[in-house]
């Protein structure tokens, strides 16, 4: 369970790993301990912020070298100017941001672009459960039972999609990854994909 | 599991410093004030712990608060009852871990505990200088200080660390010499005194000048406005904690004998508490350093004409760590943050995390292994 959990973050990393350019200016938004981060720092020399309220992550971020900022989300982002930022990342933060709305357009208006993360829950597995075991999903993003969790909102590919078309938010890169989330995949997305990335501007 | 397990042996591990000393340095040259003004020389009393390595690059200096001094880990001699100010931060195998590091601890210019100060003999003309002591900045204190540096020779600053008027003096560090530090750490401090803080220390002095043993300065050593000075005290000293910090270590606790009509003898524990620090602090602060002091910190204040901060933080080369309080009122969690985001919207290297404990400001002081943690991971990263 430990490896799989560890491969899935692996491959999320990954790919924003290759969408941020070298050298850009990054606001990790839910950075936990720091790890991609650290990586950009490393792999991209990138000048990186991480945002977290947990102050358990604030300190694996310290000892990273990472920079952290322990308090929320929505209270850093207005401290910024408009296009501070090149990227500003929202790797699996905006399922339990409480007006992920709001959030979405800040971030795009501090970072030039926005890389987003989530679980789809419109893949059949989550659905299924949902209409024959009457479970919601448990899986690495969602780890806990609901009596353990803190409140979170599910959101599937179809429905971001039309909320950045409504918005006029462009889409300029996506990945669907499969339900192991190991491969990349095209077809019927949103019944078919674990695992949505993208990258929105606009 | 790993990091749990490492934290504990490291507690273990963790020593008392034992038996320290302290130094007098001395510098001969004209010292002139920021404000205007100058004294021919003067003296800084310090300590240091630790053994500096042969690169020089691993001294942490450590900056003191208003009431503080230069005595922040271990004992003069067995028989003192207390170790100094920050014994529980500083020592083997402490979160400063004099192991590793050289540290330094510099009273301020202006001070009463061995450096020059208001109190001191003025060599021109043989009598203390008292009021005619010029105007004292922060940037005056961080100053001498530097000279200290110098004289131990030390190109490079690992870290300078402080809380409260220690945090001004850090950030001013930053600024003043950005090559010569390369961390800093100001906990419980802020970018400028607030109204509030302004306020409160206004009272403090009040209640200092209006003391007629205050003698517009002039009062002979081992006299001075002792009422005016523990009043002054006491009032500070409630800003440095919180109400849910008192109601836990106080509450409403009374002393036995407080039956009967009686209106001035202590009836509650708080009153006897704030009572023995008011008193404590006569014995070993001077008055005048106090209002000197108190006048720097009020009028601290980094975000200069322009009224922008990151006009002034442009100049930081170091990495910074802030720490705030939450139960902080004096110098808030808000305050903590400010220089975080200035320093973030510069482009610079900063991290600001938060310690949520009952204390208030002089949280930064008290056995925390939050807190501890914290400073452990950005001296050793």
């Amino acid at each position: 369970m430990v490896t799989r959990n560890l491969s899935k973050r692996q491959i999320d990393l990954e790919i924003i790993s290759e969408w941020v350019e070298p050298k850009s200016r990054v606001l990790d938004l839910g950075c936990g301990r720091g790890v991609l981060l650290q990586n950009l720092k490393s792999e991209k020399s990138i000048y990186g912020v991480g945002v977290d309220t947990d102050p358990i992550k604030i300190n694996g971020c310290i000892k990273r070298g990472v920079n952290a900022y322990q308090g929320e989300i929505g209270g850093i982002l207005k401290e910024f100017s408009d296009k501070t930022f090149d990227v500003v990342i929202c790797s699996r933060t905006v399922q339990e941001l409480i007006n992920p709305a709001n959030i979405i357009f800040e971030a795009l208006r501090v970072g030039r672009a926005v890389m987003i993360g989530f679980v789809n829950h419109g893949y059949w597995v989550n659905r299924f459960n949902m209409v024959f075991k009457g479970n919601r999903v448990i899986n690495d993003v969602y780890p806990q039972h609901w009596y353990e969790s803190s409140p979170e909102n599910p959101v599937t590919i179809n429905e971001f999609e039309l909320f950045c078309k409504e918005s006029q938010i462009r889409i300029q890169r996506k990945v669907y990854l499969s339900g192991d989330w190991d491969t990349k995949l095209t077809f019927l997305p949103n019944l078919l994909s674990g695992y949505a990335l993208y990258e929105i501007a606009l | 599991m790993t990091e749990i397990q490492i934290e504990l042996d490291s507690d273990n591990l963790s020593k008392n410093i034992g038996l320290v000393k302290y130094v007098d340095f001395t510098s001969t040259e004209t010292f002139i004030f920021e404000g205007g003004g100058s004294i021919n020389g003067f003296t800084l009393r310090y300590e240091t712990y630790g053994r500096l390595n042969d690169k020089k690059n691993n001294a942490i200096l450590i900056c003191h608060a208003i009431s503080g001094d230069h005595h922040c880990a271990g004992k003069y001699t067995v028989e003192d009852r207390k170790p100094g100010w920050w014994d529980n931060m500083v020592g083997p195998g402490k979160a400063i871990d004099t192991n590793l590091f050289f540290v330094i601890c510099s009273n301020c210019l202006g001070g009463c505990q061995g450096s020059t100060g208001p109190s001191s003999v003025d060599p021109g003309t043989g009598k203390p200088y008292r009021l005619d002591f010029p105007s004292l900045t922060i940037r005056d204190i961080v100053r001498a200080q530097n000279l200290l540096i110098e004289y131990l020779n030390l190109n490079e600053l690992y870290c300078v660390v402080g809380g409260s008027m220690g945090g001004m003096q850090v950030l001013q560090w930053a600024i003043d010499y950005p090559d010569k530090v390369k961390r800093i750490l100001p906990l419980a401090s802020a970018a400028r005194q607030s109204a509030q803080a302004i306020a409160f220390n206004e009272v403090g002095r009040c209640s200092i000048v209006q003391d007629p043993g205050w003698k517009e300065g002039n009062y002979s050593l081992g006299e001075g406005p002792s009422v005016g000075l523990s009043v002054a005290r006491m009032m500070a000293h409630i800003t440095y904690l919180s109400d849910k910090g008192m109601e836990i270590k106080f509450g409403r606790n009374r002393r036995k004998d407080t039956k009967g009509h009686h209106l001035t003898k202590i009836e509650f524990e708080v009153e006897g508490y704030l009572r023995y620090q008011g008193q404590a602090f006569i014995n070993r602060f001077d008055a005048n350093t106090y209002l000197y002091f108190s006048k720097a910190i009020d009028r601290f204040d980094l975000h200069g004409e322009a009224g922008k901060l990151e006009d002034i933080l442009s100049k930081v080369q170091a990495r910074a760590l802030i720490i705030g309080f939450t139960s902080d009122w004096l110098y808030t969690p808000r305050q903590n943050r400010e220089i975080v985001t200035a320093l973030l919207r510069c482009g610079k290297n900063a991290t600001y995390a938060e310690v949520d404990m009952d204390l208030g400001h002089d949280s930064f002081l008290i056995d925390a292994p939050e807190l501890y943690n914290f400073v452990r991971s950005f001296l050793n990263d």
